[in-house]
């Protein structure tokens, strides 16, 4: 799965400590969605929508498999 | 659950590696020279209590973890589940096959919780390098991570002399040698992986 989750962060200038601790996770957790070493669950995945506001499809959206 | 950052487990656990140490080199080798069957009972438990404050810790830990960490918490778990059960079953058939004398199953079995963690810690170090982390390997504990091994394998080795200066016996006196090498080679490995890292950007925080 791709995510956007990188630019969100970069365009509000939050590091991935400041990310972590505003979805109560791991910096690790982080770091490893952005480079999409993980795949977030349904409600992790909500919560990052839900904090940038915006649909969960603009910022992830299905790869090749 | 609140969550237990890294360096409080860090510590908490030391101390409680530290109560065990001082407990099986001052308490324990009074158990055979106990008559009375409840004090020897007591005795021999008395390295359990320890134990159980960390593993009591360590479900604390994996509770308070977020998603990735439990996922990576138990694909160290069950494999630490298997490589203890195959080891158990081995010593097992062996010792019901009259392989072992009686002192040398209670010894093996002695060995189980260590090699349980020991599998655990590694799995799971490994797992969470395949997600990007180094988990407890990493240095966000305050103290790089071969430091942490350098301190504990120099403190084991100082009981283990210490031990040998009073005239230890030969099963703990081992015991204690073969953690501290265990640990300071652990040290040097860490240590030359961190030399070979200096170059490197560190990550982003």
């Amino acid at each position: 799965m791709n995510n956007s989750l990188r630019a969100l962060r970069a365009q509000r200038d939050w590091s991935q400590g400041d990310l972590a601790e505003r979805l109560d996770v791991s910096r690790q957790t982080i770091n490893a969605i952005e480079t999409g070493k993980y795949d977030p669950s349904l409600p992790l995945a909500f919560r990052i929508a839900r904090l940038f506001r915006q649909p969960i499809e603009s910022i992830f959206e299905p790869g090749k498999d | 659950m609140t969550r237990l950052t890294a360096r409080q487990y860090g510590r908490r656990s030391t101390a409680a590696m530290v109560v065990y140490v001082s407990v099986m080199l001052l308490v324990w080798p009074q158990v055979r020279s106990a008559t009375d069957l409840p004090a020897k009972v007591l005795l021999a438990l008395v390295p359990v209590l320890p134990m159980l404050y960390v593993v009591w810790l360590m479900a604390r830990r994996i509770l308070g973890s977020d998603e990735l960490e439990q996922r990576t918490h138990l694909i160290g778990l069950g494999a630490a589940t298997g490589v203890s059960a195959v080891f158990s079953l081995i010593c097992g058939f062996l010792g019901a096959a009259r392989v072992f004398e009686l002192d040398s199953i209670a010894m093996l079995l002695l060995w189980v919780f260590p090699l349980q963690m020991f599998s655990y810690g590694t799995v799971r170090w490994w797992a969470a390098r395949r997600y990007g982390s180094d988990a407890g390997c990493s240095d966000e504990g305050g103290l790089p991570a071969y430091l942490r091994f350098l301190i504990a394998g120099t403190l084991l080795a100082l009981t283990a002399l210490w031990g040998w200066s009073h005239a230890m016996d030969s099963t703990g006196l081992g015991l204690l040698a073969g953690m501290a090498a265990t640990l300071l080679l652990f040290a040097l490995i860490f240590g030359v992986r961190r030399w070979r890292r200096r170059g490197e950007p560190r990550a982003e925080s």
